[in-house]
Protein backbone atom coordinates (compact mmCIF):
# COMPACT_ATOMS: atom_id res chain seq x y z
CA UNK A 1 0.00 0.00 0.00
CA UNK A 2 1.30 3.58 -0.86
CA UNK A 3 -0.72 6.04 1.14
CA UNK A 4 -0.71 9.21 2.63
CA UNK A 5 -2.14 11.48 4.89
CA UNK A 6 -3.88 14.55 3.47
CA UNK A 7 -4.45 17.92 5.00
CA UNK A 8 -7.50 19.68 4.15
CA UNK A 9 -5.72 23.41 5.06
CA UNK A 10 -9.12 25.10 5.16
CA UNK A 11 -10.26 23.05 8.04
CA UNK A 12 -7.16 22.76 10.27
CA UNK A 13 -6.53 24.70 13.17
CA UNK A 14 -3.28 23.94 13.78
CA UNK A 15 -3.55 22.56 17.45
CA UNK A 16 -1.51 19.45 17.04
CA UNK A 17 -3.40 16.49 18.35
CA UNK A 18 -1.95 14.63 15.22
CA UNK A 19 1.48 15.33 15.50
CA UNK A 20 0.87 14.20 19.39
CA UNK A 21 -0.45 10.55 18.43
CA UNK A 22 1.65 10.09 15.71
CA UNK A 23 5.03 11.87 16.66
CA UNK A 24 7.15 9.67 14.32
CA UNK A 25 5.26 10.21 11.09
CA UNK A 26 4.08 14.20 11.45
CA UNK A 27 5.88 17.06 13.04
CA UNK A 28 4.72 20.42 13.16
CA UNK A 29 5.93 23.64 11.66
CA UNK A 30 6.62 27.16 13.66
CA UNK A 31 3.35 27.86 14.00
CA UNK A 32 2.18 24.43 14.98
CA UNK A 33 0.60 23.53 11.41
CA UNK A 34 1.21 19.64 10.30
CA UNK A 35 4.03 18.21 8.68
CA UNK A 36 3.37 15.03 7.25
CA UNK A 37 7.15 13.19 6.68
CA UNK A 38 7.08 12.12 3.32
CA UNK A 39 6.62 8.00 3.14
CA UNK A 40 6.05 8.16 7.03
CA UNK A 41 2.67 6.74 6.82
CA UNK A 42 3.43 3.76 4.69
CA UNK A 43 5.83 3.19 7.94
CA UNK A 44 3.72 3.15 10.42
CA UNK A 45 0.81 0.81 11.26
CA UNK A 46 -2.37 1.84 9.33
CA UNK A 47 -4.58 1.18 12.66
CA UNK A 48 -2.47 3.96 14.10
CA UNK A 49 -2.75 6.19 11.10
CA UNK A 50 -6.98 5.81 10.67
CA UNK A 51 -7.31 6.44 14.56
CA UNK A 52 -5.52 9.79 13.99
CA UNK A 53 -7.83 10.83 10.79
CA UNK A 54 -10.81 9.66 13.16
CA UNK A 55 -9.42 11.90 15.86
CA UNK A 56 -8.98 15.35 14.13
CA UNK A 57 -11.26 17.59 15.73
CA UNK A 58 -11.57 19.48 12.91
CA UNK A 59 -12.19 16.83 10.38
CA UNK A 60 -9.20 17.79 8.20
CA UNK A 61 -7.05 14.30 7.72
CA UNK A 62 -7.85 12.01 5.22
CA UNK A 63 -6.10 9.12 3.92
CA UNK A 64 -5.15 8.93 0.47
CA UNK A 65 -4.30 5.43 -1.26
CA UNK A 66 -2.18 6.48 -3.99
CA UNK B 1 -8.07 42.06 -1.54
CA UNK B 2 -8.01 44.03 -4.91
CA UNK B 3 -11.44 44.41 -5.95
CA UNK B 4 -11.01 47.09 -8.34
CA UNK B 5 -13.74 46.92 -10.97
CA UNK B 6 -14.54 49.15 -13.91
CA UNK B 7 -10.96 50.94 -14.56
CA UNK B 8 -9.70 51.89 -17.77
CA UNK B 9 -7.68 49.09 -18.74
CA UNK B 10 -4.44 49.35 -21.34
CA UNK B 11 -5.68 46.50 -24.18
CA UNK B 12 -3.56 47.90 -26.57
CA UNK B 13 -1.94 44.99 -28.91
CA UNK B 14 0.26 44.04 -31.44
CA UNK B 15 1.59 41.01 -32.94
CA UNK B 16 5.16 39.23 -34.06
CA UNK B 17 4.64 37.41 -37.32
CA UNK B 18 0.70 37.26 -38.85
CA UNK B 19 -2.05 37.53 -36.62
CA UNK B 20 -4.26 35.09 -35.71
CA UNK B 21 -6.23 35.69 -32.12
CA UNK B 22 -5.86 39.53 -32.98
CA UNK B 23 -6.60 39.83 -36.64
CA UNK B 24 -8.87 42.15 -37.72
CA UNK B 25 -8.10 44.26 -34.75
CA UNK B 26 -5.39 46.54 -36.68
CA UNK B 27 -8.55 48.19 -38.09
CA UNK B 28 -10.83 48.07 -35.72
CA UNK B 29 -11.59 48.75 -32.00
CA UNK B 30 -13.90 45.61 -31.48
CA UNK B 31 -15.05 43.25 -34.25
CA UNK B 32 -18.89 42.96 -33.85
CA UNK B 33 -20.24 39.44 -35.37
CA UNK B 34 -20.44 41.34 -38.82
CA UNK B 35 -16.41 42.31 -38.79
CA UNK B 36 -16.04 38.62 -36.90
CA UNK B 37 -17.54 37.14 -39.83
CA UNK B 38 -15.41 39.24 -42.12
CA UNK B 39 -12.49 38.72 -40.41
CA UNK B 40 -12.52 34.42 -39.43
CA UNK B 41 -14.84 33.27 -41.65
CA UNK B 42 -17.75 31.11 -40.49
CA UNK B 43 -17.63 28.28 -37.69
CA UNK B 44 -17.71 24.97 -39.39
CA UNK B 45 -19.92 22.15 -37.32
CA UNK B 46 -18.14 20.09 -35.44
CA UNK B 47 -18.79 17.34 -32.96
CA UNK B 48 -17.17 15.56 -30.02
CA UNK B 49 -15.17 13.04 -32.37
CA UNK B 50 -13.75 15.85 -34.62
CA UNK B 51 -12.96 18.27 -31.57
CA UNK B 52 -11.22 16.01 -29.66
CA UNK B 53 -9.04 14.97 -33.12
CA UNK B 54 -8.17 18.41 -33.40
CA UNK B 55 -7.19 18.61 -30.01
CA UNK B 56 -4.80 15.89 -29.91
CA UNK B 57 -3.80 16.72 -32.87
CA UNK B 58 -2.77 20.60 -32.02
CA UNK B 59 -1.67 19.76 -28.45
CA UNK B 60 -3.84 22.61 -27.30
CA UNK B 61 -3.54 23.14 -23.75
CA UNK B 62 -4.88 25.87 -21.81
CA UNK B 63 -4.20 28.98 -21.40
CA UNK B 64 -4.93 30.50 -17.77
CA UNK B 65 -1.13 29.43 -16.32
CA UNK B 66 -1.73 25.31 -15.49
CA UNK B 67 -1.58 23.95 -19.10
CA UNK B 68 -3.53 21.25 -18.72
CA UNK B 69 -4.63 19.75 -21.97
CA UNK B 70 -8.38 20.67 -23.27
CA UNK B 71 -8.76 17.11 -24.78
CA UNK B 72 -7.95 15.36 -21.86
CA UNK B 73 -10.16 17.71 -19.85
CA UNK B 74 -12.90 16.87 -21.88
CA UNK B 75 -12.50 13.24 -21.46
CA UNK B 76 -12.59 13.58 -17.80
CA UNK B 77 -15.91 14.13 -18.41
CA UNK B 78 -17.12 11.00 -17.90
CA UNK B 79 -20.35 11.68 -16.47
CA UNK B 80 -21.30 14.35 -19.23
CA UNK B 81 -21.22 18.09 -19.22
CA UNK B 82 -23.70 20.33 -17.85
CA UNK B 83 -22.15 23.58 -17.99
CA UNK B 84 -18.92 25.09 -19.66
CA UNK B 85 -17.36 27.88 -17.85
CA UNK B 86 -14.88 30.56 -19.43
CA UNK B 87 -12.66 31.72 -16.79
CA UNK B 88 -12.06 35.26 -17.62
CA UNK B 89 -11.30 36.51 -14.20
CA UNK B 90 -7.56 37.03 -15.11
CA UNK B 91 -6.23 37.12 -11.63
CA UNK B 92 -3.30 37.75 -12.49
CA UNK B 93 -2.67 40.98 -11.72
CA UNK B 94 -0.38 42.34 -14.86
CA UNK B 95 -1.64 39.85 -17.36
CA UNK B 96 -4.27 41.81 -20.33
CA UNK B 97 -4.62 39.50 -22.57
CA UNK B 98 -7.89 37.80 -21.85
CA UNK B 99 -9.71 40.99 -21.23
CA UNK B 100 -8.33 42.01 -24.76
CA UNK B 101 -10.03 39.26 -26.02
CA UNK B 102 -13.37 39.88 -24.25
CA UNK B 103 -13.92 43.25 -24.79
CA UNK B 104 -12.17 43.41 -28.33
CA UNK B 105 -12.91 39.91 -29.85
CA UNK B 106 -15.23 38.13 -28.15
CA UNK B 107 -17.07 36.48 -30.95
CA UNK B 108 -13.96 34.29 -31.22
CA UNK B 109 -14.15 33.18 -27.51
CA UNK B 110 -17.68 32.51 -27.60
CA UNK B 111 -17.00 30.43 -30.58
CA UNK B 112 -14.94 28.41 -28.93
CA UNK B 113 -17.14 28.29 -26.14
CA UNK B 114 -20.33 27.28 -27.50
CA UNK B 115 -18.55 24.26 -30.09
CA UNK B 116 -17.60 22.76 -27.30
CA UNK B 117 -20.96 23.12 -25.26
CA UNK B 118 -22.51 21.70 -28.55
CA UNK B 119 -20.26 18.53 -29.08
CA UNK B 120 -20.61 18.14 -25.09
CA UNK B 121 -24.25 18.73 -24.76
CA UNK B 122 -23.72 21.06 -22.03
CA UNK B 123 -26.67 23.25 -21.55
CA UNK B 124 -24.95 26.44 -20.46
CA UNK B 125 -22.07 28.59 -21.18
CA UNK B 126 -20.96 30.81 -18.40
CA UNK B 127 -18.43 33.53 -18.81
CA UNK B 128 -16.84 34.63 -15.50
CA UNK B 129 -15.36 37.89 -15.14
CA UNK B 130 -14.38 40.52 -12.69
CA UNK B 131 -14.83 43.52 -14.77
CA UNK B 132 -17.82 45.40 -15.97
CA UNK B 133 -16.69 46.19 -19.49
CA UNK B 134 -15.64 42.42 -20.44
CA UNK B 135 -18.98 41.43 -19.21
CA UNK B 136 -20.49 44.57 -21.41
CA UNK B 137 -18.94 43.54 -24.66
CA UNK B 138 -19.82 39.47 -24.20
CA UNK B 139 -23.02 40.17 -23.48
CA UNK B 140 -23.30 42.28 -26.70
CA UNK B 141 -21.76 39.60 -28.17
CA UNK B 142 -24.13 36.91 -27.29
CA UNK B 143 -27.25 39.27 -28.23
CA UNK B 144 -25.51 39.28 -31.94
CA UNK B 145 -25.98 35.50 -32.30
CA UNK B 146 -28.52 33.01 -32.11
CA UNK B 147 -27.02 30.95 -30.05
CA UNK B 148 -25.87 33.15 -27.54
CA UNK B 149 -29.01 32.61 -25.67
CA UNK B 150 -27.05 29.77 -23.83
CA UNK B 151 -24.47 32.49 -22.63
CA UNK B 152 -24.60 33.33 -18.96
CA UNK B 153 -22.14 36.59 -17.78
CA UNK B 154 -21.12 36.54 -14.46
CA UNK B 155 -19.40 39.61 -12.85
CA UNK B 156 -18.07 39.37 -9.24
CA UNK B 157 -15.53 41.03 -7.07
CA UNK B 158 -12.49 38.89 -6.32
CA UNK B 159 -8.56 38.91 -6.14
CA UNK B 160 -5.50 36.73 -7.08
CA UNK B 161 -6.89 33.61 -5.60
CA UNK B 162 -11.05 33.63 -6.48
CA UNK B 163 -9.64 33.60 -10.37
CA UNK B 164 -8.68 30.09 -9.87
CA UNK B 165 -10.54 27.28 -11.63
CA UNK B 166 -12.80 25.82 -8.33
CA UNK B 167 -12.94 29.01 -6.42
CA UNK B 168 -14.76 30.43 -9.76
CA UNK B 169 -17.12 27.28 -10.12
CA UNK B 170 -18.02 28.01 -6.59
CA UNK B 171 -18.60 31.82 -6.79
CA UNK B 172 -21.33 30.49 -9.77
CA UNK B 173 -22.86 27.97 -7.69
CA UNK B 174 -23.25 31.05 -5.15
CA UNK B 175 -20.39 29.86 -2.93
CA UNK B 176 -17.91 32.25 -1.87
CA UNK B 177 -15.09 33.24 -4.14
CA UNK B 178 -12.39 30.89 -2.56
CA UNK B 179 -10.83 27.20 -3.30
CA UNK B 180 -12.44 24.75 -1.68
CA UNK B 181 -10.10 22.73 0.58
CA UNK B 182 -10.58 18.74 -0.81
CA UNK B 183 -9.19 18.67 -4.06
CA UNK B 184 -12.43 17.46 -6.61
CA UNK B 185 -11.81 18.44 -10.25
CA UNK B 186 -14.79 20.30 -11.78
CA UNK B 187 -15.01 17.86 -14.62
CA UNK B 188 -16.41 15.51 -11.93
CA UNK B 189 -19.45 17.71 -11.50
CA UNK B 190 -19.95 18.02 -14.87
CA UNK B 191 -18.65 21.21 -15.42
CA UNK B 192 -15.77 22.11 -17.61
CA UNK B 193 -13.28 25.04 -16.95
CA UNK B 194 -11.13 26.59 -19.53
CA UNK B 195 -9.55 30.18 -19.73
CA UNK B 196 -11.09 33.07 -22.41
CA UNK B 197 -7.79 32.07 -24.39
CA UNK B 198 -7.86 28.40 -25.18
CA UNK B 199 -11.21 28.76 -26.18
CA UNK B 200 -10.25 31.29 -28.53
CA UNK B 201 -7.07 29.14 -29.82
CA UNK B 202 -9.90 26.54 -30.14
CA UNK B 203 -12.26 28.94 -32.55
CA UNK B 204 -9.11 29.34 -34.66
CA UNK B 205 -8.34 25.45 -34.53
CA UNK B 206 -11.77 24.81 -35.87
CA UNK B 207 -11.50 26.92 -38.82
CA UNK B 208 -8.05 26.27 -39.80
CA UNK B 209 -7.70 22.63 -39.15
CA UNK B 210 -4.70 21.12 -37.24
CA UNK B 211 -2.51 21.11 -40.11
CA UNK B 212 -2.49 24.98 -40.86
CA UNK B 213 -2.78 25.67 -37.40
CA UNK B 214 0.29 23.94 -36.81
CA UNK B 215 1.86 26.34 -39.54
CA UNK B 216 3.46 28.17 -37.06
CA UNK B 217 5.09 27.80 -33.56
CA UNK B 218 6.64 24.63 -32.79
CA UNK B 219 6.28 20.84 -32.92
CA UNK B 220 5.69 20.17 -29.63
CA UNK B 221 3.23 23.57 -29.10
CA UNK B 222 1.71 24.51 -32.39
CA UNK B 223 0.33 27.69 -32.75
CA UNK B 224 0.71 31.43 -31.22
CA UNK B 225 -0.29 32.36 -27.88
CA UNK B 226 -0.85 36.11 -26.29
CA UNK B 227 1.33 37.28 -23.91
CA UNK B 228 1.22 40.45 -21.79
CA UNK B 229 4.81 42.31 -21.59
CA UNK B 230 5.24 45.31 -19.24
CA UNK B 231 7.89 46.78 -17.19
CA UNK B 232 10.56 48.62 -18.46
CA UNK B 233 9.24 48.78 -22.19
CA UNK B 234 8.24 51.61 -24.65
CA UNK B 235 5.98 49.38 -26.23
CA UNK B 236 3.86 47.68 -22.85
CA UNK B 237 0.55 45.43 -23.98
CA UNK B 238 -0.55 42.39 -25.30
CA UNK B 239 1.72 40.68 -28.15
CA UNK B 240 0.97 37.55 -29.88
CA UNK B 241 3.84 35.79 -30.81
CA UNK B 242 4.54 32.05 -32.78
CA UNK B 243 4.75 29.58 -29.88
CA UNK B 244 8.95 29.41 -29.64
CA UNK B 245 9.74 33.18 -30.31
CA UNK B 246 13.05 34.03 -28.71
CA UNK B 247 12.85 36.21 -25.83
CA UNK B 248 15.09 38.55 -27.48
CA UNK B 249 12.97 38.77 -30.25
CA UNK B 250 10.38 39.73 -28.19
CA UNK B 251 11.54 42.29 -26.11
CA UNK B 252 13.44 44.27 -28.91
CA UNK B 253 9.93 44.58 -30.53
CA UNK B 254 8.59 45.71 -27.40
CA UNK B 255 11.13 48.26 -27.05
CA UNK B 256 13.47 46.86 -23.90
CA UNK B 257 16.45 48.51 -22.92
CA UNK B 258 19.63 46.49 -24.54
CA UNK B 259 20.67 45.17 -21.27
CA UNK B 260 17.41 44.17 -18.56
CA UNK B 261 18.69 43.59 -15.52
CA UNK B 262 16.03 40.61 -15.05
CA UNK B 263 13.02 39.26 -16.64
CA UNK B 264 9.78 37.99 -14.23
CA UNK B 265 8.20 35.15 -16.78
CA UNK B 266 4.58 33.83 -15.75
CA UNK B 267 3.66 36.97 -13.74
CA UNK B 268 3.95 36.36 -9.76
CA UNK B 269 3.28 32.73 -9.53
CA UNK B 270 6.21 32.22 -12.01
CA UNK B 271 9.93 33.04 -11.98
CA UNK B 272 12.88 35.82 -12.12
CA UNK B 273 14.74 34.38 -14.76
CA UNK B 274 18.23 35.78 -16.82
CA UNK B 275 17.05 38.11 -19.74
CA UNK B 276 18.63 35.39 -21.73
CA UNK B 277 17.71 36.54 -25.44
CA UNK B 278 18.04 33.00 -26.86
CA UNK B 279 14.98 31.96 -23.83
CA UNK B 280 12.50 30.52 -26.00
CA UNK B 281 8.52 31.45 -25.20
CA UNK B 282 6.18 28.86 -24.42
CA UNK B 283 5.43 26.45 -22.06
CA UNK B 284 8.40 23.87 -23.00
CA UNK B 285 10.97 26.75 -23.60
CA UNK B 286 10.51 28.09 -20.37
CA UNK B 287 10.60 25.13 -18.31
CA UNK B 288 13.79 24.41 -19.72
CA UNK B 289 15.40 27.44 -18.85
CA UNK B 290 13.81 26.45 -14.81
CA UNK B 291 10.66 28.81 -15.22
CA UNK B 292 6.57 28.32 -15.70
CA UNK B 293 5.25 30.42 -18.80
CA UNK B 294 2.02 30.61 -16.97
CA UNK B 295 -0.55 33.01 -18.14
CA UNK B 296 2.22 34.52 -20.37
CA UNK B 297 2.92 37.33 -18.69
CA UNK B 298 6.60 38.84 -18.78
CA UNK B 299 7.71 41.98 -17.14
CA UNK B 300 10.64 43.65 -18.06
CA UNK B 301 13.46 45.34 -14.86
CA UNK B 302 15.94 47.39 -15.92
CA UNK B 303 19.05 48.51 -14.06
CA UNK B 304 17.57 51.63 -12.85
CA UNK B 305 15.33 49.90 -10.32
CA UNK B 306 16.18 48.13 -6.93
CA UNK B 307 15.07 44.46 -8.00
CA UNK B 308 15.34 43.62 -4.45
CA UNK B 309 12.77 46.11 -3.27
CA UNK B 310 10.85 44.87 -6.14
CA UNK B 311 11.03 41.62 -5.09
CA UNK B 312 10.05 42.65 -1.69
CA UNK B 313 6.76 44.56 -2.90
CA UNK B 314 5.57 42.05 -5.33
CA UNK B 315 5.88 39.80 -1.61
CA UNK B 316 4.62 41.80 0.48
CA UNK B 317 1.34 42.20 -2.33
CA UNK B 318 1.42 38.01 -2.22
CA UNK B 319 0.92 37.72 1.42
CA UNK B 320 -2.02 40.35 1.29
CA UNK B 321 -3.29 38.20 -1.22
CA UNK B 322 -3.49 35.08 0.56
CA UNK B 323 -7.54 34.43 1.31
CA UNK B 324 -6.12 33.21 5.10
CA UNK B 325 -8.68 29.95 4.87
CA UNK B 326 -5.26 28.14 5.46
CA UNK B 327 -3.09 28.17 8.07
CA UNK B 328 0.10 27.46 6.47
CA UNK B 329 -0.09 30.23 3.33
CA UNK B 330 -1.89 32.55 5.87
CA UNK B 331 1.41 32.75 8.26
CA UNK B 332 3.78 31.53 6.27
CA UNK B 333 3.64 34.28 3.26
CA UNK B 334 3.24 37.19 5.75
CA UNK B 335 7.11 35.62 7.77
CA UNK B 336 8.35 35.31 4.11
CA UNK B 337 7.34 38.51 3.01
CA UNK B 338 9.03 39.96 6.18
CA UNK B 339 12.10 37.96 5.24
CA UNK B 340 12.26 39.36 2.01
CA UNK B 341 11.40 43.00 3.07
CA UNK B 342 14.28 42.72 5.85
CA UNK B 343 16.89 41.81 2.80
CA UNK B 344 16.16 44.58 1.27
CA UNK B 345 16.87 46.68 4.37
CA UNK B 346 20.23 45.48 4.43
CA UNK B 347 19.40 43.14 7.24
CA UNK B 348 20.79 39.14 7.36
CA UNK B 349 17.41 37.12 6.00
CA UNK B 350 18.14 34.84 3.22
CA UNK B 351 18.32 31.51 4.37
CA UNK B 352 15.19 32.23 6.65
CA UNK B 353 13.50 33.71 3.04
CA UNK B 354 14.47 30.20 1.81
CA UNK B 355 13.17 28.35 5.03
CA UNK B 356 9.72 29.76 4.96
CA UNK B 357 9.50 29.49 0.85
CA UNK B 358 10.38 25.78 1.41
CA UNK B 359 7.61 25.50 4.66
CA UNK B 360 4.31 26.86 2.59
CA UNK B 361 5.34 25.14 -0.97
CA UNK B 362 2.55 23.08 -1.33
CA UNK B 363 0.90 23.74 2.11
CA UNK B 364 -2.34 25.12 0.81
CA UNK B 365 -5.99 24.15 -0.63
CA UNK B 366 -4.75 26.59 -3.72
CA UNK B 367 -1.55 27.27 -5.63
CA UNK B 368 -0.87 30.11 -3.89
CA UNK B 369 1.51 29.31 -1.34
CA UNK B 370 3.50 27.05 -4.34
CA UNK B 371 3.16 29.69 -6.40
CA UNK B 372 4.75 32.57 -4.28
CA UNK B 373 7.54 30.06 -3.09
CA UNK B 374 8.34 29.75 -6.68
CA UNK B 375 8.61 33.41 -7.25
CA UNK B 376 10.72 34.60 -4.30
CA UNK B 377 12.43 31.73 -4.06
CA UNK B 378 13.84 31.94 -8.36
CA UNK B 379 14.00 35.94 -7.08
CA UNK B 380 16.29 34.98 -4.39
CA UNK B 381 18.91 33.04 -6.86
CA UNK B 382 18.76 35.61 -9.26
CA UNK B 383 19.84 38.27 -7.14
CA UNK B 384 22.50 37.13 -4.90
CA UNK B 385 24.99 39.47 -5.54
CA UNK B 386 22.12 42.36 -5.11
CA UNK B 387 21.27 40.35 -1.29
CA UNK B 388 24.73 40.83 -0.56
CA UNK B 389 25.46 44.15 -1.52
CA UNK B 390 22.36 45.48 0.39
CA UNK B 391 24.00 43.61 3.08
CA UNK B 392 27.32 44.95 3.08
CA UNK B 393 25.75 49.09 2.45
CA UNK B 394 22.48 48.44 3.47
CA UNK B 395 20.70 49.38 0.03
CA UNK B 396 21.60 49.51 -3.51
CA UNK B 397 20.89 53.32 -3.97
CA UNK B 398 18.53 52.17 -6.50
CA UNK B 399 14.68 53.42 -5.95
CA UNK B 400 12.13 50.59 -5.95
CA UNK B 401 10.31 52.04 -9.64
CA UNK B 402 7.71 49.77 -9.68
CA UNK B 403 8.16 47.90 -12.67
CA UNK B 404 6.44 45.46 -10.85
CA UNK B 405 3.54 46.34 -9.96
CA UNK B 406 0.38 45.66 -7.90
CA UNK B 407 -2.79 46.60 -7.72
CA UNK B 408 -4.42 48.71 -10.04
CA UNK B 409 -6.92 48.74 -12.64
CA UNK B 410 -8.86 46.08 -13.53
S1 LIG C 1 -5.35 17.27 14.53
FE1 LIG C 1 -6.41 18.05 12.70
S2 LIG C 1 -6.80 20.20 13.12
FE2 LIG C 1 -5.28 19.50 14.61
S3 LIG C 1 -3.29 20.03 13.66
FE3 LIG C 1 -3.75 17.92 13.10
S4 LIG C 1 -4.80 18.10 11.13
FE4 LIG C 1 -4.84 20.13 12.04
S1 LIG D 1 -3.68 28.35 0.05
FE1 LIG D 1 -3.82 30.48 0.69
S2 LIG D 1 -4.73 31.54 -1.02
FE2 LIG D 1 -5.11 29.35 -1.34
S3 LIG D 1 -7.09 28.94 -0.42
FE3 LIG D 1 -5.60 28.58 1.19
S4 LIG D 1 -5.38 30.53 2.26
FE4 LIG D 1 -6.43 30.95 0.33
Amino acid sequence: MTATLSVDWTRCDGHGLCAALLPDAIVRDEWGFPIVRAGAVDASDEADVRRVVAACPALALHLEQR
Amino acid sequence: MTTLLDAPVDTSAWTIGPPRLLAGLDRAERLDAAAHLATHGPLPGSDLRLLLGHLDAARLTGRGGAGFPLAAKLRALTGGARRVVVNGTESEPTSRKDRTLLRRTPHLVLDGALAVAHATGAREVAVAVHDERSAESVRAAAAERPDGRQVRVHLTAGGFVSGEARAVVRALDGGPALPPGRRTPPTATGTLVSNVETFAQLALLLRLGPRRFADTGTHAEPGTALLTIGGAVARPGVVEIPLGTPLGIVLAAAGAPVLPQAVVVGGYHGSWLAPLPQLRLGREGVAAAGGTFGAGVVLVLDGATCALGELATVTGWLAAESAGQCGPCRFGLSALAADVAALAAGRPAVAAAFGHARTVDGRGACSHPSGAARFVTSGLHLLQDEADQHLAYGGCGRPVLGQLPVGGAR
